[in-house]
């Protein structure tokens, strides 16, 4: 399967393989989700500027311009809406996309066949009508969802979102065998160059520096809060309020490019998972360096009082300096 | 060319006490230490990137004609007596050194040097020039090295989990005003910004793109780097960085069983779908499990998918031109 050649400009686009077709095997799903396009959410940081990001809308499906559909404009949220299943569900993932643009969902560490894999040059860039990624998860753990058309700009423009499978037991177990939770935190942790929220989604594509390979940024977020402040603290599902006795479940996801270092405050965790799978030993840490896309499920068991701040380091990839830091907190009561 | 004519051709060929087999690595244990040779000519000339851009580069290569980077994959098993001889043929001094085993020490411009060593330790090894570091190992000068377990071909260590096939990726990110500082015999002064990012020397070129599918320029169709197999053919990833930037290794379609990290056996076998490679010379050993995409619905056993760095900038070239940097692909048979 190349796509079928697509080079040249589609639109202004080059290298992208537009299709829609039916998905091979369509069977009826336990779990639907409707996505569209939204290119225009607005993000507002500590400082007071606005960057503008791109993701997925709940509720797609609908074409000819209606709210919410693929038409590019309403009801997208940054992050885009987090997916959550169980274990052993047959999910659809109906992606909606209007004739004037290409995007895809990669459903990243799930790994179905490659027709519903959201692979632009394997398969194809959805353009023009809905298509449907058909997958079933097997293993309970961490994921996330993103576009893989023109991957390094959207990705960073922010299309993604959390994707958790929950084992056949439901939310509380982490996997089955695995430990339960009684709370859950998400920290989604991401880099921003607003240099580059301003390129259009082909940017690039047929050549031409448009700066793709040198990511600058200036702003870091939490699960889509700015997070080099106080926006973060104190702010529910990132932050958490943890009895002692209690265990808090932090799902943490290395949604940048660059690497990061996360560090708990003077808490220690123990890492259960990473990837979606669970490891062979849980491993006790007091931080975790992590690389674009890593995913670590953490649970800890505080048992003293108090704030813990939750910090993780945007570092550079060539220079190892710390570009920025994001900050959340864990209160135990 | 079918994976499976490749393989068969090159155990044919190269199996036993030959250094520097092509395509994936042939191997074929012997009961008795050899002793095995080989000549680089150190030489130089100019590689284009996908922009068209031509950028300087030196090579560990194989006459004194041609220009290989990275250098011809070297194997040997724990044991064998390895001589290498190097024919400098440039005018500045350069050396030959692989970290814990062998350096060769200056080797003057237009100087030949016959080197030998004990292969003791079997594992995954960069060989590179150390002279100017880091920049004559940038500008090229750089390849891999693998010891194979004592009488043992399916084995990265003694007692490690098992494969049936073996590849090198060499990741490589290249400044092209670095190369060309070090052309002109300057050190380079400005902050490092590679713009173009390789698969053992190549860059990837989508469908419809000029050079795509074609072995000698696009690292989807290096039978080199690109894989090849069918459920079960669980196959060893030696994975090096010879460049500046820290990368995340991410695969579709399987998760990594990920079994050392910078030449240390792991405490345990995590099963990755990202594995974290540092920059300047970080190095690790996975195997790619070739089992039957565990989400697909319904099953499936067949398919394509990428391999590509989750640190997307290194999926561009010259600013742009998304999937014309270091990925490749993958082939369920
Ligand atoms: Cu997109
Ligand atoms: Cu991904």
């Amino acid at each position: 399967m190349d796509g079928g050649g697509g080079g040249g400009g589609m639109g202004g686009a080059c290298y992208v393989y537009p299709g829609a077709p039916a998905t091979p095997g369509l069977v009826t799903a336990d779990v639907t989700y409707d996505l569209g396009i939204d290119m225009q959410i607005p993000l507002t940081m500590d400082d007071g500027n606005t960057v503008n990001m791109w993701g997925f809308s709940d509720g797609g499906g609908n074409m000819g311009g209606m709210g919410g559909g693929g038409g590019g404009m309403g009801g997208g949220t940054f992050p885009s809406p987090a997916m959550r299943m169980r274990q052993g569900q047959i999910v659809h993932t109906n992606l909606s996309v209007d004739m004037m643009m290409m995007h895809t969902v990669h459903h990243h560490g799930i790994e179905p066949a490659d027709h519903s894999d959201g692979v632009g040059h394997i398969t194809w860039d959805v353009a023009n009508g809905t298509y449907t990624y058909q997958w079933r998860p097997a293993q309970a753990g961490t994921y996330f969802y993103h576009c893989h058309t023109n991957t390094v700009l959207h990705a960073e423009m922010g299309m993604y979102g959390a994707l958790i499978v929950d084992p056949p037991e439901g939310p509380g177990t982490l996997f089955s065998g695995g430990p339960t939770y009684d709370v859950e935190a998400f920290w989604v942790v991401d880099e921003i160059d607003s240099s580059w929220h301003t390129l259009p989604w082909t940017a690039g594509t047929c050549g031409g520096d448009v700066g793709l390979n040198n990511l600058n940024p200036d702003y870091f977020v939490i699960t889509g809060v700015d997070g080099s402040g106080n926006s973060a603290m104190d702010l529910a599902p990132i932050s958490a309020t943890v009895q002692r006795g209690q265990k808090l479940l932090a799902r943490y996801i290395c949604a940048g490019y660059h690497p990061q270092r996360i560090r708990f405050g003077g808490l220690t965790g123990k890492i259960y998972a990473s990837d979606g799978r669970p490891l062979p030993n849980p491993v006790s840490v007091t931080e975790i360096r992590a690389g674009s896309a890593e995913r670590y499920d953490i649970i800890f068991e505080p048992t003293t009082r108090g704030e813990y701040i939750i910090e993780t380091d945007i570092i550079h990839w060539v220079t190892g300096n710390v570009l920025g830091t994001t900050r959340t907190n864990i209160i135990v009561t | 060319m079918k994976r499976r004519d490749f393989l068969k051709a090159g155990t044919a060929g190269l199996a036993g006490s030959v250094l520097g087999s092509v395509g994936l690595i042939a191997w074929t244990p012997r009961a008795h230490a050899a002793t095995i040779t080989k000549t680089f000519y150190i030489t130089d000339g100019f590689i284009t990137q996908p922009d068209g851009v031509n950028v300087y580069f030196r090579g560990f290569s194989p006459s004194s004609s041609s220009l290989a980077v990275p250098g011809a994959q070297l194997v040997a098993q724990e044991g064998d007596t390895v001589r290498i001889t190097i024919v400098n043929r440039l005018n500045t001094s350069h050396s030959f050194k692989i970290d814990g085993v062998v350096d060769s020490g200056r080797i003057s411009g237009g100087q030949t040097r016959t080197i030998e060593f004990q292969a003791n330790n079997a594992g995954t090894y960069l060989y590179y020039d150390a002279r100017n570091a880091p920049y004559n190992r940038l500008v090229g000068l750089h390849g891999g090295f693998a010891v194979m377990p004592n009488g043992s071909s399916n084995e990265v260590y003694a007692g490690s989990p098992t494969f049936v096939q073996q590849y090198f990726w060499v990741f490589h990110d290249i400044d092209p005003v670095w190369h060309n500082a070090i052309r002109n015999g300057n050190t380079p002064n400005t902050s490092y910004t590679p713009r173009y990012f390789t698969l053992n020397g190549l860059s990837a070129r989508p469908p419809g793109a000029p050079g795509a599918h074609d072995p000698a320029v696009d690292a989807m169709a290096d039978p080199l780097s690109a894989l090849h197999g069918h459920v079960g053919d669980r196959t060893l990833l030696r994975v090096l960085n010879p460049g500046m930037c820290q990368q995340s290794v991410h695969t579709h379609g399987n998760h990594m069983e990920w079994l050392t990290d910078n030449g240390q056996v792991r405490d345990d076998v995590w099963s990755k779908d990202c594995i974290y490679l540092e920059g300047n010379m970080g190095k690790f050993d996975a195997i790619y499990p070739y089992e039957p995409p565990p989400d697909a619905w319904p099953p499936v056993t067949t398919g394509a998918y990428p391999m590509h760095l989750h640190t997307e900038m290194s999926q561009t070239a010259g600013g742009g031109l998304y999937m014309f940097g270091a990925l490749t692909d993958i082939y369920f048979e």
